[in-house]
């Protein structure tokens, strides 16, 4: 199985959403990161067929997708971000529908719906309609859905937007169990939830990859650029104010200022391993201080 | 299975139970309207309602009877003779009338056949009672029949009409078709049908109101990345949703059929089904009784529904929005509502009557008629293949709207 994005491009109007992507990709989890804006999303739809690249294309095993029709969806399953349920609907019947949708037969949908339904612990609420569920059990549906045809490409994009860590923690083990032989790709702007369970990390920036690395080397090119320093409350505010500080912990009294810089901020600074997010924030800066809040 | 679902979203929805409910009163309480209003006047006074439902269709009774032109000429006489009494004669000033007893036993009770009657020999466009019978020249009998071709000829020569040829020889031909002599009888139930159709526009209307998020609401929901991106999304779900809305549709318009028709039907009967339309109007060309033209028509309705919901799938198709498409809808439906016909030819006129909401009403007696080249069509003829064309014509437009659609 290989996923090919060649030369492919997105515009809308003069705004280029993605800008010349190419890259192939085999099984594995891969990690999309980017800013809001980025063209995370634009570069997922179009890998799902739901939006025409305006220039490129994407071939499965060197076949153009356009030309494969159905044969392309079978091995498809995508979690759009906010994506719209049927509120009207119970989840077994959603799941039903969807399975419908996908071409399964009757005996082969209800068993998957069963099964997925109880992996993604929403079995006891099976029968109750999805206008009654939390944020939370909407996700799962949705990976539940997306995992409904047994999928070779798993698309997710944001699954875990929204979600509180214990939900996080749940649905990055859910996508592991889901991940095994196949290509997956998550796009989020929450670090973390990559650091854990991807294999390789594509970092997007105005519509372009910025890096294509597997995820144990990463972080190599900032390696030596992360700085940890303990000062008093006084400096701590005079360094954030003159470097890029990324973490700011108080610990009886001092200040441990966590940062990224090329040459050492100060004599008793010293080097710490980096980190996926400091690598993060190295390229994103200013731009992700506002998500990594969340 | 999909069409299962699909059918099923539909239904599910809390916006289409409050839509059909409200449009199946509406339908239930505009055609109900006639029973609760109807009035029929005794020497005794009024009578309303059920009561004076059963008194008309009494009285109808005994003239249920075939109008041969000795029925028609004996009629004639008696009302003429009526006249001949002064004391039976009233006057106000502009025409004569009979009164008391004279009107009450010897006219009431078959005034509409008697008016009917006094049209016949009447010219096109002129509108006269049964106090014009005794004008008629009866002492060699009378030629009804021929009387109703000679005006029917006038009616197809009428200078503002512009016939073609070829028009005036399909009417002469339709004519033809008609039986003689009629039966009269009773038919009101079907004669306040014919004239409501159009009423059943509000089931049209609720109709795409229901169905018009079927693509462009998984738009709004952000439901269409997800379908689009399954096997079937772009193929057997879009004929799915197709099917499953005209499902809907259909079903949906028989209710509001089964109350329409089934009120005055209820109230005052079925008689007159099997009765030519011409006991109404004996111009009419079309050699249908009430219920066949009640069924034609109906055809008619049904396709004009098929192509509103044709319609209403490709704008959904392409609108982002279900508000959208009603906001295009809405005025393609009822624009004739608004506009009056100055004739029964000319484009304007001829476009008028294809109109949605003018397809709906039989117009029976106008004469309507669509030439090309050499073959002509009448108004049902022509509105059936119009329809039919535009629902053949829109649905693949739709499918195609949604298989390449966009998710932005």
């Amino acid at each position: 199985m290989e996923l090919q994005l060649q030369h492919l491009s997105k515009h809308y109007g003069t705004k280029c959403a993605v800008d010349n992507v190419s890259t192939t990709l085999t099984p594995g989890v891969y990690g999309l990161l980017g800013a809001n804006g980025a063209g995370k999303t634009t570069l997922m739809r179009m890998i799902c067929g739901v939006l025409k690249p305006t220039s490129g294309r994407i071939c499965l095993n060197r076949k153009p997708i356009e030309g494969l029709g159905e044969s392309y969806y079978v091995h498809l399953g995508y979690m759009p971000q906010d994506f719209g349920f049927y509120p009207d609907f119970t989840a077994r019947e959603f799941m039903l529908y969807m399975a419908a949708v996908k071409g399964l037969d009757k005996k082969e949908a209800t068993t998957r719906t069963g099964e997925l339904l109880k992996l993604v612990n929403l079995h006891e609420v099976a029968d109750k309609k999805i206008k009654s569920f939390s944020g939370g059990m909407k996700q799962r549906l949705g990976i539940a859905q997306a995992e409904l045809n047994a999928p070779d490409i798993l698309i997710l994009d944001e699954p875990t937007a929204g979600l509180d860590p214990k939900e996080r923690v749940r649905f990055r083990n859910l996508i592991s169990d889901f991940a095994k032989d196949k290509i997956v790709i998550l796009s989020t702007h929450i670090v973390s939830d990559v650091s854990y369970i991807a294999d390789t990390i594509l970092m997007m920036k105005d519509g372009t990859f910025l890096l294509q690395e597997p995820m144990s080397t990463v972080t190599d090119g900032i390696n030596g650029k992360v700085w940890e320093l303990l000062v008093n409350e006084r400096e701590a505010a005079e360094y954030s104010n003159r470097f890029s500080v990324v973490n700011l912990h108080r610990e009886n009294g001092k200040v441990r200022l966590r940062m990224i810089q090329d040459t050492s901020p100060a004599a008793d600074a010293i080097t710490v391993p980096p980190s996926l997010e400091d690598l993060f924030l190295y390229h994103f800066g200013e731009e992700s201080s506002a998500e990594r809040s969340e | 299975m999909l069409i299962k679902y699909e059918f099923l979203k539909i239904l599910r929805k809390k916006s289409t139970r409050i839509v059909m409910t409200v449009s199946l009163l509406v339908t239930a309480f505009l055609f109900g309207l006639p029973v609760m209003q109807f009035q029929t006047y005794s020497q005794e006074g009024v009578i309303k309602g059920l009561e004076g439902i059963a008194y008309e269709k009494e009285q109808a009774a005994d003239y249920s009877v075939p109008l041969t032109n000795a029925y028609i000429t004996e009629t004639i006489g008696e009302v003429q003779k009526l006249f001949e009494n002064p004391d039976n004669v009233g006057y106000d000033g502009n025409e004569k009338f009979l009164i008391d007893n004279a009107y009450w036993d010897g006219i009431a009770p078959r005034e509409n056949l008697l008016n009917i009657i006094a049209e016949n020999y009447a010219d096109p466009n002129e509108s006269v009672g049964y106090n014009a019978l005794p004008d008629l020249d009866i002492s060699e009998g009378t030629d009804f029949y021929g009387a109703r071709q000679k005006k029917i000829e006038k009616l197809l020569n009428a200078s503002s009409r512009k016939l073609s040829e070829e028009q005036k020889a399909y009417w002469r031909d339709r004519n033809g078709k008609v039986d003689e002599p009629f039966t009269n009888g009773y038919y009101e139930g079907w004669k306040i049908i014919i004239s409501s159709f159009e009423l059943l526009m509000f089931a049209l209307l609720a109709v795409c109101i229901v169905i018009a998020p079927v693509f462009s609401g998984e738009y709004q929901a952000g439901t269409d990345a997800v379908i689009l991106s399954a096997k079937y999304g772009k193929t057997k779900l879009t004929t799915a949703k197709i099917i499953a809305s005209y499902l809907f549709g259909a079903l949906a318009l028989t209710l509001h059929v089964v109350v329409a028709l089934g009120l005055p039907l209820a109230a005052f009967g079925f008689d007159g089904w099997d009765l030519p339309l011409q006991i109404a109007g004996t111009t009419i060309p079309y050699p249908f009784t009430f219920l066949q033209s009640v069924l034609v028509n109906l055809g008619v309705v049904y396709l004009v529904l098929f192509a509103m919901i044709g319609l209403t799938l490709l704008l959904s198709a392409k609108m982002k929005s279900p508000y959208f498409v009603l906001i295009v809808l809405v005025p393609v439906l009822f624009i004739s509502m608004f506009l009056s016909p100055n004739g029964t030819t000319g484009a304007y006129n001829l476009t008028l009557f294809l109109l949605p909401y003018r397809s709906t009403m039989p117009e029976i007696g106008k004469y309507i008629s669509y030439q090309f080249g050499g073959l002509v069509l009448d108004a049902f003829t022509m509105r059936a293949v119009l329809y039919a064309v535009l629902t053949a014509v829109m649905l693949p437009l739709a499918r195609l709207g949604f298989k390449k659609h966009q998710v932005v």
